[in-house]
């Protein structure tokens, strides 16, 4: 119970941020679940690793939301993987996600570095 | 499985494919980076995490989880069950018992006291009395129905029977007298022809001549559902003139009485068809009319109230039986008309049974409460069989919470099946409950079929009983501790004491206690009933109602006939001797008048009214009540004779104290004659109440009286007088062919009037066993788990040289604690309870001291029976074997 406890709090620290990086990567093809994890870290320069106790929660929960589809098929090594595509909804998910998040991190960015502010007027 | 639970799994395989290929590809990658092959699965194990905690938090995603764990749950409990079938099956049939008893009570409770008749907007409907009187004469009703024209819509009914048959033994169906707008009032359409309009209410029948509504069972029952049943003639009564089916009543409209329903509906109008000489709709005098009113539009109970109190010095003046005072002091002017609601019908079977369905209701709910006490108990011991188990999940990671809801669900399993089984005993118990509450005399009809406040009943019963039952061992088991499962599961003390479980054999054995006085109670008001000396035999007399066809007979020769028929059944081998009278007693059938002793001071008020019955000389000798002073009738006391009468001991001592009555002239209604006799009380019609003060008519003096039938009493010369049946009827058809007859026993009938203290009686007596019997298991099961708890204990007792004797002492000890802690709670309890069911008690007090002890003592001795066979068992250990085991 504990150590659940635990895993749920991160995903709930996490989701939306972690929801935003899913679709982000999806963005540029179909991907499985470690095609996932691996992308975001490449990219992040392994500064992001994404849990799988967080990954696969959040990936079913947007499938439920019709934000990403999942399907079947054979990776180039044979083996029968769960691909996730985004769909249209959840392109425009990710425009409003992306949007918010810029809105947020210009905020966060202001209150970082508060001289910016004053030199305007 | 079904469809979602196969749905479900193949998810949960796709699931771990999914993350299996994660961790594949993640090894994969890492051999390819140069990793050795079982560095990398370990490395990449690590960096996936625990997968089986990644399963459970992504298929909570899902948003079934909850559902998934109910039915995992439910499916362990049913496995647990079916590994336990004596506990489960002891557990169901247990509450199965508790639970079929509340709705079988409550089913009858709901349809004689709280269902809404079958009308339209039955909450509308009111039922017109006068005092606490709803019983109306014609001439009133007639005067009503004028009067209130344009004041609200008012109709009438009577019950009654009619007789089918056209010629031979009768064939009798439930009948209704109407009212013209009887059907319209209570918003009753037909679902064939059509109903009694006003114009078929008159006097010898309508436009349409005489004509009859039938109900819809009767058109299933008689006519197979026949479509050409409108038209149709029926014989009622064997009047000359057929009644015309004019239409049939909706499924589900029973009639207007509740715990009666009707075959026929004629108007009030063709009465006199039945009875040309002495219509009842002329009798001022004779009671028998329900009157009914639906409030209009705006209005109220009050004002509808308050307009027809407008109408009555107008209809009372109007209809003023003869011989009563106009001058305003009569009763009859003075008791004002009222109205209450009539929304669910009217009942003489719901004032009769109102206050036993309640006590009764109050029963059943103790025993439902004794059987909860056992299944708990059960639990609890069945709790401490699992202990290990249990510590074993909690060692194992499962939450307190876990293990509470998994024995609440266990719980809630065994009281939906205990409902599920208590449901079908219902349905059977409420039946022969019903077929119970008819007598030979009366059919009893209730619509016991399953509806929503039933159905809603049992689901409330259901959760009681398995929050009653299951919270504790559900605490219990949250309670249980991890470290239990690592010790041994037998120390030498044993686990705690079981106060609960202790606190539950009281309460089991002080609702026993109440249950078993109840019965007592109720067992020996019965008892004082049927054993009540009624003043005459009951067991040797034959009643035999004989009717004459009205019209067939002339007024004049009747006497003649009935003297005829006397004679010939007099004549058949095995009759000691034969009378006739108009009055059978205990029938409820009755006459009263008004006495008056000239020379003495006016009676007072209700003195003034006695009971009279008109007889054939030695019916006195044929019911055996004694002739204590004066003489018997004898067939000189004929008309034109000097008129005389006999008085019961009652009224004797009541009018003539010490005096002697014989000799003095009393008047009884019109009836101006001496007293010749004094006879024994004898019962009239009312078992319960004292003998009321008698006379008893010649009937040869006074045949205006008798109508177009008597009574023939026949009295056995030895055994049963049923026997004598079939020569009794076959002298009487010899007399004449065309008299109808009905035949009955006045044991049956005094056993009739006796219908509801016997069943009474028998419920109270078999739930007083069931509660003993639950308690006994209770007891048991206590004392049997303490011996094996105290296993060790008393082993090492014995070898310390513990007598066998000294053993069972001390097992019985404790259980005879409890037992008694349970009598003084429960004695107590229904000492001061026991006032409640003072109305329905005869011949015994509610706090009768040998009752209450008997009680006690049957139950400590159950009790201690109960506790024996364990104790005995805890005797028998072998020391030896138990120091081996230590």
């Amino acid at each position: 119970m504990a150590r659940k406890d635990r895993y749920q709090n991160r995903i709930e620290l996490l989701q939306g941020t972690l929801d935003l990086l899913i679709l982000q990567t999806l963005q540029w093809g179909p991907r499985h679940g470690y095609g996932i994890t691996q992308a975001i870290k490449t990219r992040t320069a392994d500064v992001l690793q994404v849990d799988t106790g967080s990954l696969y929660p959040a990936l079913h929960r947007l499938e439920r939301s019709r934000f990403i589809a999942a399907e079947w098929t054979v990776s180039p090594n044979n083996q029968r993987v769960r691909v996730y595509s985004l769909t249209s909804t959840g392109r425009q998910q990710l425009l409003s996600e992306r949007s918010r998040w810029d809105r947020l991190s210009a905020a966060i960015a202001g209150v970082l570095a508060p001289h910016a502010l004053e030199e305007e007027p | 499985m079904n469809i979602t639970g196969w749905f479900k799994r193949h998810r949960d395989e796709e699931l771990d494919e999914e993350l299996q290929g994660h961790q594949r590809m993640a090894i994969d990658d890492r051999v390819d980076r140069g990793e050795a092959p079982d560095e990398a699965a370990a490395a990449a194990r690590r960096e996936f995490g625990n997968v089986g905690l990644v399963r459970e938090v992504t298929r909570d995603t899902w948003g079934w989880g909850w559902l998934e764990r109910l039915v995992r749950d439910v499916r362990y409990a049913f496995r647990g069950l079916l590994h336990n079938r004596v506990y489960a099956l002891a557990s169901i049939v247990t509450l199965a018992l508790g639970i079929g008893a509340n709705t079988a009570i409550f089913s009858i409770l709901d349809s004689l006291l709280l269902r809404a008749l079958p009308v339209r907007d039955p909450a509308r409907l009111v039922l017109a009395s006068w005092g606490q009187n709803t019983a109306f004469t014609y001439p009133l009703w007639d005067e009503i129905h004028r009067q209130t024209e344009g004041v609200g819509a008012f109709a009438a009914w009577s019950a009654t029977r009619f007789d089918l048959a056209r010629t031979g033994q009768t064939d009798m169906v439930d009948g209704l007298w109407v009212s013209g707008e009887f059907f319209d009032v209570l918003g009753v359409p037909a679902v064939f022809g059509r109903t009694v309009r006003d114009g078929d209410d008159r006097r010898g029948g309508g436009s349409d001549g005489p004509v009859a509504v039938i109900s819809y069972a009767f058109w299933q029952r008689r006519y197979g559902g026949a479509v050409d049943v409108v038209g149709k003639t029926l014989t009622l009564n064997r009047v000359k003139s057929p009644f015309r089916i004019i239409g049939v009543t909706p499924p589900g409209f029973f009639g207007p009485v509740v715990g009666r329903h009707f075959d026929v509906a004629i108007p009030f109008g063709t009465e006199p068809l039945f009875a040309p000489r002495r219509s009842l709709l002329d009798q001022r005098v004779t009671w028998w009319v329900t009157i009914a009113a639906r409030l209009g539009p705006g209005q109220t109970i009050a004002s509808l109230t308050t307009a027809f109190r407008a109408i009555q010095p107008r209809v009372r003046a109007a209809t003023l039986p003869e011989g009563e005072p106009s001058d305003g002091s009569s009763e009859y002017l003075r008791r004002p008309f009222s109205l209450k609601s009539a929304a669910t019908g009217v009942s003489s079977l719901r004032a009769r049974y109102e206050r036993p369905l309640e006590v009764l209701m109050i029963i059943v709910v103790m025993v439902l409460l004794v059987a909860c006490a056992n299944v708990a108990n059960l639990q609890l011991a069945r709790g401490e069989a699992r202990r290990h188990e249990l510590s074993v999940r909690r060692a194992l990671g499962a939450s307190r919470f876990r293990l509470a809801r998994q024995l609440l669900v266990e719980s809630a399993l065994l009281s939906t099946l205990g409902t599920a089984l208590g449901l079908v005993v219902a349905r059977w118990g409420s039946r022969l409950l019903v077929s119970q509450l008819s007598t030979s005399v009366s059919t009893a009809f209730l619509d016991l079929s399953f509806d929503w406040r039933l159905l809603g009943f049992a689901a409330v019963l259901s959760v009681t009983t398995a929050v009653l039952f299951g919270t504790i061992p559900a605490l219990r088991a949250a309670r249980t501790d991890a470290n239990d499962a690592l010790r041994d599961g037998r120390s030498l003390l044993g686990p705690g004491r079981r106060i609960v479980g202790h606190t539950l054999v009281v309460a089991q054995v002080g609702l026993s206690v109440g249950l078993v006085v109840a019965a007592g109670l109720f067992v020996r008001s019965f008892a004082a009933l049927a054993t009540l000396n009624l003043g005459f035999d009951t067991d040797r007399v034959l009643a035999v109602s004989v009717g004459g066809r009205p019209g067939t007979i002339a007024p004049g020769t009747l006497l003649a006939i009935f003297d005829r028929v006397r004679e010939s059944a007099a004549a058949v081998p095995g009759v000691e001797r034969a009378s006739y009278a108009a009055i059978v007693p205990v029938t409820g059938g009755g006459s009263m008048l008004d006495l008056e002793v000239p020379g003495a001071p006016a009676l007072s008020g209700d003195n003034r009214w006695v009971y009279v019955n008109f007889i054939s000389p030695e019916w006195f000798a044929t019911f055996g009540t004694p002739v204590l002073a004066g003489r018997d009738f004898t067939v000189r006391d004929r008309a034109g004779a000097p008129a005389v009468v006999i008085v019961n001991e009652t009224l004797a001592r009541r009018v003539f104290g010490n005096r002697s009555p014989l000799g003095a002239p009393i008047r009884v209604g019109e009836v101006q004659a001496d007293i010749v006799g004094v006879v024994g009380d004898a019962v009239y019609s009312d078992l319960r109440t004292p003998v009321p003060p008698t006379v008893y008519i010649p009937i040869a003096q006074e045949v205006r009286q008798i109508h177009h039938d008597v009574s023939i009493l026949v009295r056995s010369a030895h055994g049963s007088p049923a026997a004598l049946t079939r020569g009794v009827v076959e002298a009487i058809a010899k007399v004449d062919p065309t008299l109808l007859l009905s035949v009955r026993t006045v044991r049956d009938q005094v056993d009739a009037a006796l219908t509801r203290e016997r069943l009474v009686a028998m419920l109270a007596a078999f739930f007083g066993v069931l509660a003993l019997l639950l308690a006994a298991i209770g007891i048991f099961g206590v004392t049997a788990y303490a011996v094996h708890r105290r296993h060790a204990e008393i082993g090492l007792r014995m070898a310390l040289g513990a007598s066998q004797a000294g053993v069972v002492r001390l097992m019985l000890g404790r259980v005879l604690l409890l037992v008694g802690a349970g009598l003084l709670t429960g004695g107590a309890a229904s000492f001061w309870a026991s006032r409640l069911v003072k109305a329905l008690l005869f011949g015994i007090e509610p706090r009768d001291p040998v009752t209450f002890a008997g009680a006690a003592l049957v139950v400590a001795v159950v009790g201690l029976l109960a506790a024996a066979v364990p104790a005995w068992r805890a005797s028998r250990i072998d020391p030896t074997t138990v120091m081996r085991s230590l």
